[in-house]
């Protein structure tokens, strides 16, 4: 048993150590309502041009605490329970991006390195030495530095950009599974309940064999 | 009241005769470790896939344009329906955890042998069934991964001399994998699990008739044996708690642990993902396959290490009951095997290059090799023991066999 736990362990160290490839930034991803409704913001004036959030509805941004003028300015005469679709046809972007925009509502489930990969990849941009724009983590990427990136060194601006692509990190990894914060503390009850359950399983068990004479 | 009913029922049915004998009276071994626990678990594993199954049923459409809506619809509109889906799609992983623990279980006391032959092939025959079910199930998302997962394994069919395509085209309905398919594997995949549960039971009528084996590996005298009830109801209720404690960290914590991101993309029979690998549970079989380097010895080779353990209560010659237990050959055969398993799925789950594709190949032939230097090794490793007299608790035990016991003559272990 004890050489298997060693091995497993082993086994584990290895395939960490075989994935380093690009190192992603990290970013701390938060949950709170006021930094969820600014990342929608962010999301629906910068990213919603190009990108549908078809799995989120009007609806919901309201639920999030965006105000409600705002809310009814990005759906125009559609209903509140509508589907967030992209501001741009997904042939006319393909036509002038050379590839349609993917859909971000599962995007922060969707590629390896979760919300640490869109936080990189959003600040990824840089000015190469012969003027053209480059993204670290996804080089041939067809989407433009959206947020300004590359070239940027003043160091308020830098902590501003980052603050801005951490908010739209955390909204779209609330919009990838929005029942994430009701599941764990739905979770901690079950939890608590188990351990409870098994403790006293445990007691009940051994008070009944207890009972057997030995051998 | 309840009683008059109970009478009625049993002047019709021997239902409290079936309860008493099969559950709450039978005896069972009282020495039985913890690593017994896990049968019953599979059970409930089951019992939990088939009804949170059924409950996405009813939501999901097995259609290609509606499959993957259908599944973020069941994540995010239907009362709790994450929750089923969570439940279901780790439960996969879990049944695996399960069932590969149940087996090298028998495998370290080399429960297989006499009279449990039966009880190890129809479990072969449950291991086969989970695995094609979990594999169709994997398809019904429709992610990325689903598909080119299913593209992937069913091609591996076309190696069949003459009707390769025919049998690639019977089992996707098309071909290529498209709507045909999810449609088949969808029935299949609602169907199955009630085949295995069927499985199950026979699996269970023969586990009544041989009783179970033990840690000490032979038959016990009567007093030995101890009624189900309490004591392994309750046993079984504690380790259902630890499993249940370990099952819901991953339900309510990492449940994207189980889900690849490349499967929260919608299939997309033009885009090839960069690295195609199949769940962890098929990493071992799915190395085997690489390694040979001629796709229908690969694909032979791989249909083989999943069907070779059905060979093991011949292969494995000794009469020295207990396995591991008392033969230190076997028992650092099994920890060499299931260090090699081990080795097999992390090379399974990288890309092939490297030392990795000869440190792979020599992982399965020492799979291999187990198996098939096993019918030497065993009758070696008794003639060696018998040499050196065998140590006394196993003395011991062969004293007290008890002579009714009418399965453990002639040193068969039980
Ligand atoms: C001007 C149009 C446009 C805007 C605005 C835009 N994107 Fe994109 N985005 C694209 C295009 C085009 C792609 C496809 C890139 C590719 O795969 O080469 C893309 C791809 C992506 C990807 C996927 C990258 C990958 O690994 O495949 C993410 C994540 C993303 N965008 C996030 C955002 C976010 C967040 C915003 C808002 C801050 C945003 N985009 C704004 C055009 C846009
Ligand atoms: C042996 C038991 C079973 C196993 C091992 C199993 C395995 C799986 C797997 C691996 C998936 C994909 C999970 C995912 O990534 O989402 C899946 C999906 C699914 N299964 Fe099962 N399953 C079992 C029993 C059942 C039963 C009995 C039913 C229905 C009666 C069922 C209905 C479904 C449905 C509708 C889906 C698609 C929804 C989804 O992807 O979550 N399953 N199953």
């Amino acid at each position: 048993m004890k050489r298997l736990i060693i091995f497993a362990f082993c086994w584990l160290a290895c395939s960490a150590w075989g994935e380093a490839e690009v190192q992603l930034n990290k970013v701390e991803v938060a949950t709170d309502l006021p930094t969820l409704a600014r990342g929608a913001e962010t999301v629906m004036t910068v990213c919603n041009g190009c990108h549908s959030l078809k799995y989120i509805h009007f609806r919901e941004l309201a639920k999030l605490g965006v105000e409600k003028d705002k809310v009814d300015g990005w759906r125009g005469s559609n209903p509140m329970g509508t589907a967030i679709a992209s501001q741009m046809p997904a042939d006319a972007a393909a036509a002038s991006f050379g590839k349609a925009p993917p859909d971000l509502s599962l995007m922060a489930k969707a590629r390896e390195g979760e919300a640490n990969y869109i936080y990189s990849y959003l600040l990824g941009y840089y000015t190469a030495p012969d003027g053209t724009t480059g993204n670290h983590y996804y080089p041939p990427t067809k989407m433009p530095d959206v947020l300004a990136v590359a070239g940027v060194t003043d160091p308020a601006q830098l902590a501003e950009l980052n603050k801005k692509a951490r908010e739209v990190t955390s909204f779209l990894v609330w919009a990838a599974d929005p029942h994430a914060q009701e599941r764990k503390s739905l979770g901690l009850y079950v939890l608590g309940y188990l351990l409870v359950f098994t403790t006293m399983m445990y007691f009940l068990k051994g008070r009944i064999w207890a009972t057997l004479e030995k051998v | 009241m309840l009683n008059s009913i109970l009478g009625w029922v049993d002047q019709r049915f021997p239902l409290t005769h079936i309860v008493k004998h099969e559950l709450t009276d039978y005896p069972t071994p009282r020495n039985l470790s913890y690593w017994w626990n896990f049968g019953f678990l599979a059970g409930v594993v089951l019992v939990l896939q088939l009804v949170t199954g059924i409950f996405l049923a009813m939501y999901y459409k097995p259609d290609v344009n509606m499959a993957f809506d259908s599944v973020q619809h069941i994540m995010r509109d239907i009362n709790y329906g994450w929750l089923l889906r969570y439940i279901h799609s780790t439960g996969a992983s879990a049944f695996f955890v399960v069932i590969y623990i149940h087996m090298a279980r028998t495998l370290y006391y080399a429960s297989y042998h006499k009279p449990r032959e039966l009880m190890w092939w129809t479990g072969q025959v449950i291991m086969l069934m989970i695995m094609a079910t979990a594999f169709m199930g994997y398809l019904l998302p429709w992610g990325q991964m689903s598909y080119w997962g299913a593209q992937v394994i069913t091609n591996l069919f076309g190696v069949t001399p003459f009707f390769g395509s025919d049998i690639v085209m019977w089992l996707r309905g098309d071909f290529s994998v498209g709507d045909a398919t999810l449609t088949r594997f969808f029935a299949l995949h609602y169907l199955f699990p009630f085949l295995i549960f069927g499985m199950v039971g026979i699996h269970l009528v023969a586990l009544h008739t041989v009783k179970s084996s033990n840690p000490s590996g032979i038959s016990l005298a009567d007093k030995d044996n101890i009624p189900f009830h309490p004591y392994f109801t309750l046993k079984d209720l504690f380790g259902l708690g630890v499993y249940l404690i370990v099952f819901c960290s991953f339900v309510f914590f990492l449940p994207g642990m189980f889900i690849e991101p490349a499967n929260n993309i919608p299939a997309n029979p033009l885009v090839t993902p960069s690295h195609i690998e199949p769940e962890w549970y098929f990493l071992p079989f799915y190395a085997i396959l690489r390694s040979i380097p001629d796709m229908l010895g690969g694909v032979v080779a791989m249909g083989l290490s999943v069907v070779i353990f059905a060979i093991l209560p011949f292969a494995d010659r000794s009469t020295i009951p207990g396995g591991a237990r008392y033969r230190p050959v076997y028992r650092l055969v099994f920890l060499v095997f299931i260090a090699d398993v081990f080795l097999l799925g992390y090379i399974g789950s990288q890309p092939p290059s490297g030392v990795l594709v000869p440190i792979g190949q020599a992982a399965t032939l020492l799979y291999f090799a187990t198996f098939f230097l096993l019918p030497p090794t065993s009758k070696l490793e008794e003639r060696w023991m018998r040499s050196r007299g065998l140590p006394p608790a196993l003395l011991t035990l062969f004293e007290q066999r008890s002579p009714r016991d009418k399965w453990s003559n002639k040193g068969g272990a039980a």
